[in-house]
């Protein structure tokens, strides 16, 4: 029953990420659109390029929007709305993140076309770069809740939210969420005016409809997690947890899809150097700082 | 109905979807979004999603008149757009190979907006047909033919088996078109890129010295050796000095495919995969492709065509053209004047007033014919106008480039405003434009995307802003009385690099909005009466993007012949030495801001 409500409520919160969306892109707030494109994608041609790698091309789309809810399955909206409360939760967020590298390089690699195949690759290199600030910073928020459970890392955060308690952590893992989810500034994969669409360019009707929505439950996954590890999830006055968890979500979702398009897309050479040189010794601070405040005030 | 509609009969299901689909369309413009800002098309206004990728666009928006190659290319865009699919003329007579129009308008904006609403209640009712038939043309023609996996100088037209190991051929297609845009091929594919691929000179393999006599070897087919440069019997490609191949060549040739043919390939080892492709200049050997960039990629001016040869994503060989034909003086016959003068203004669609300017003063230089200073000074006026507006439409395309959203659309939007306004509208439009370049300041990315990017060092080719970027104080306004009068100092930058010349374009919005404002009026220049007169003349303007300079000769008030020199003649011979050995984006970025006009090129 949970699983089912769960499942419904990324749905709906997919469906407000694209809203949103639109509504920042062509500055018209339009609750119909995504049903409408959705339904246009449904109706047009899908084709298979000239020499794809079927495999690789069908199941690239499909495994993004399964790593996208397998990480959704450890994210608690309230106390007991959660799929399954893994011990090894926050750990598991990440590790199911990881095929969202796989899909888009099978994407890219599947249609066999230079855009597609450039635009998959660039995404490698994106993930070495963003993938310890993933990583780092989640250990903190284990450090500080002393235990791996989401629920149990919400619950450590009731005197004070991680955004408070380790902002530095906050700002590494909201950046590298970012590129995760390859929004802009880091829309290297797909990048519009480099790559006309890059792995999206090739796919067309059903498939990009599925592409496009892993795309989505990525955005809303992420913006969850980052809730739950920074903003003390559920927790909130007056509101009833379910509330707090919606608000914080969608305020999260609006950031991330507000601040790409203030700024030019980050070169790549950029990204890799930042986030080694300046991310990875920030976030191994962030790490120590937490100790210290762990053992200093238990 | 529409003439690309899908196959099917509507069904009540269907015509859901088909509702849906008149309700959230995306377009693919033909020649580009610049074109469309210059007939004073608000796209955005229209309610028009413009779409990256043909594969996503449902409808073909064909804008003012457009070149025949471009047309040809445009085949291809519409061939690559998924069903149900509609054609939507503005201002064009003639559109074949392209099937005929759905919807065909003049060019306005409110024949824009009626025409896509006619487009969607046409979409909604007619996405579907049950009696379709495919479309072709010429240009997509392919043919089949049959290559060894092993061996890819084989190539025949018959399936059989190859004749040097005795595997199976394999088909591929081999295409004969050569202005497509979104067609990719992993490998190589000298069939389908022969023109370009012979053009190509990959100068890195020319770095090693050697004293001995010099022998050009095919990059792909070792056993091919000759002592001059040239193409390829087998392939096409450009020949390469043989030293630069030595390693591979010299020893490699003969063992490489002695052991092939003796069935030695039962296992494929990375060595003899690769062994035989061109070098790196990292030494690491990857597959190279080649990948066209245009003639409508969505962050470079539309009608430019750049074929970038990817050595991973970095850019191993570049060659650029336009598709667009032109002509400075069109027949050999003579031209009145006012028709001379016509023609200079519709060349250039991005730049028409500056073209003008230029025919107006080689025509009174010619006839020594003096303008009064207030109508020098209206045409200033004009000019910097233009310049303004160009400008705006270069951080449009760099906003649509860098994906930088809110610069593409903020400066898409202000230069329509700008491009036909009159002198108090420009005038008043001063805040908006120092909010934009306030904002610019504090963006963040912005220095790090562009510094460093594209660096130019003087050079004689260098005109306009670029020059000015490089720290080149060249400007032929610099020379004019009447810029003189009216307080002109020229903006120069330093560092040459795209950073710079973003920064040069800013300086120079408001340095041409204090000229709008000392000169007082704006008025289109008009070609000055001229008698029977007969002479030579020659005029220099600055346009926005740097000195065009015209010399003609005048007989009897007839102008009996023309010579054009263009800046982007100029700056598109820059494109190799910008984008050699850069990654993909800071290449593109680096001829993104060159600001070509594949209008005034002159091939």
């Amino acid at each position: 029953m949970t699983s089912v409500l769960i499942l419904l409520l990324l749905a709906l919160g997919a469906y407000l990420v694209a809203v949103l969306e639109a509504w920042i892109a062509s500055g018209h707030l339009s609750l119909a659109t995504p049903m409408l494109a959705g339904i246009a994608l449904l109706g047009r041609e899908s084709i298979v390029p000239r020499k794809p790698d079927r495999i690789f091309f069908e199941v690239g789309p499909v495994l993004l929007l399964i790593s996208a809810l397998l990480a959704a399955v450890v994210v608690p909206l309230t106390p007991n709305l959660i799929i399954t409360d893994l011990a090894t939760g926050a750990l598991f967020i990440n590790a199911a993140l990881v095929y969202v590298l796989v899909a888009l390089l099978m994407a890219g690699w599947g249609p066999d076309g230079a855009y597609a195949m450039v635009g998959g690759w660039r995404f490698l290199g994106q993930l070495i770069a963003y993938a310890m600030l993933i990583v780092m910073p989640i250990t903190a928020v284990a450090m500080r809740a002393e235990s791996l459970l989401t629920t149990q890392i919400v619950v450590s955060q009731a005197g004070l939210w991680n955004i408070v308690y380790q902002p530095v952590g906050f700002a590494l893992f909201f950046v590298a969420a970012m590129a995760l989810a390859f929004l802009p500034p880091f829309d290297l994969p797909t990048a519009t005016g480099e790559l006309a669409g890059g792995v999206e360019a090739e796919y067309s009707g059903v498939r990009l409809a599925v592409l496009r929505l892993g795309r989505l439950v990525l955005i809303i996954t992420l913006a969850a997690a980052t809730v739950v590890f920074y903003l003390g999830g559920w927790q909130g006055p007056w509101l009833p947890p379910w509330a707090w968890s919606a608000l914080k979500i969608l305020a999260v979702t609006a950031t991330m899809l507000l601040a790409g398009r203030a700024m030019p897309r980050i070169r790549e050479a950029d990204l890799l150097a930042w986030c080694w040189k300046l991310g990875i010794p920030l976030a191994l601070l962030n790490i120590f700082l937490v100790g210290v405040l762990v053992l200093v005030f238990p | 109905m529409i003439v690309g509609a899908r196959q099917g009969t509507m069904t009540r299901l269907r015509r859901l979807v088909s509702v849906s689909m008149a309700r959230e369309f995306s377009t693919f413009l033909i020649p580009g979004p610049d074109i469309a800002r210059a007939h004073g098309l608000d796209i955005a206004a229209a309610g028009i999603q413009l779409s990256a990728s043909p594969r996503h666009a449902s409808a073909l928006l064909v804008i003012g008149a457009v070149p025949p190659a471009m047309l040809k290319a445009a085949v291809v865009v519409y061939a690559q757009m998924m069903r149900p699919r509609a054609i939507f003329v503005l201002g064009a007579e003639d559109i074949s190979p392209l099937p005929s129009a759905d919807i065909a308008t003049g060019l306005s904006q409110q024949d824009l907006i009626e025409g896509m609403h006619q487009l969607r209640t046409l979409f909604a009712e007619g996405a579907f047909r049950p009696d379709m038939s495919d479309f072709d043309a010429p240009v997509l023609q392919t043919r089949i033919e049959y290559t060894c996996p092993m061996h890819p100088e084989v190539v025949q037209s018959e399936p059989g088996s190859c004749p040097k190991c005795g595997m199976t051929l394999m088909p591929r297609q081999a295409q004969a078109t050569t202005g497509h845009n979104h067609t990719n091929h992993k490998e190589v594919d000298a069939t389908a890129n022969e023109q370009t691929v012979s053009s190509h000179d990959h100068k890195h393999h020319h770095s090693m010295a050697h004293d001995a006599p010099t022998k050009y070897t095919c990059p792909m087919h070792p056993e091919v050796v000759q002592s001059e440069p040239g193409s390829c019997p087998k392939c096409g490609m450009t020949l390469v000095p043989r030293e630069a191949l030595a390693t591979q060549t010299h020893e490699l040739a003969d063992m490489d495919h002695g052991s092939m043919d003796h069935g030695a390939m039962a296992f494929m080892s990375m060595i003899d995969v690769t062994q035989d492709l061109p070098r790196s200049i990292d030494g690491l050997p990857m597959e190279w492709i080649e990948v066209p960039f245009g003639p409508f990629f969505p962050g470079l001016p539309g009608g430019l065509l750049l074929m970038l040869t990817l050595d991973g994503d970095t850019v191993a060989a570049s060659d650029a053209h336009t598709l667009i034909e032109n002509n400075d003086f069109p027949s050999g016959e003579p031209m009145d004047i006012a028709s001379f003068a016509e023609h200079l203004t519709g060349m250039d669609p991005l730049v028409p007033v500056s073209y003008r300017l230029l025919a107006c003063r080689a025509l009174e230089n010619a006839a020594q014919v003096d303008v009064f200073a207030d109508i020098a000074r209206a045409r200033i006026g004009a000019q910097e106008r233009e310049r303004i507006a160009s400008h705006l439409g270069w951080l449009a395309l760099f906003g649509r480039q860098t994906g930088f959203d809110w610069l593409m659309r903020r400066a898409a939007s202000l230069q329509l405003k700008v491009q036909n306004a009159d002198f108090q509208q420009v005038v008043a439009l001063r805040p908006e434009i120092t909010v934009l370049m306030k904002r610019l300041h504090w963006t963040p990315l912005l220095k790090s995307r562009t510094v460093g990017i594209g660096r130019l060092v003087s050079d004689a080719k260098l005109r306009g802003p670029v020059a000015r970027a490089s720290g080149i104080c060249e400007d032929a306004r610099s020379k004019d009385k009447i810029y003189e009068m009216l307080g002109f100092t020229s903006a120069v930058g330093q560092g040459g690099d795209a950073f710079s010349r973003l920064h040069v374009r800013l300086e120079e919005i408001f340095h041409s909005l204090a000229l709008i404002e000392a000169a007082g009026a704006i008025a289109l220049p008009v070609p000055a009466t001229i008698g029977n007169e007969s002479g030579k003349g020659e005029a220099v303007v600055e346009s926005p993007r740097g000195m065009a300079r015209l010399e003609l000769t005048l007989e009897n008030g007839r102008v009996s012949a023309a010579q054009l020199d263009t800046p982007s003649t100029h700056h598109l011979t820059l494109i190799d030495q910008l984008t050699e050995q850069q990654e993909l984006a800071d290449a593109l970025l680096a001829v993104g801001s060159l600001d070509l006009s594949p209008w005034e090129i002159q091939q």
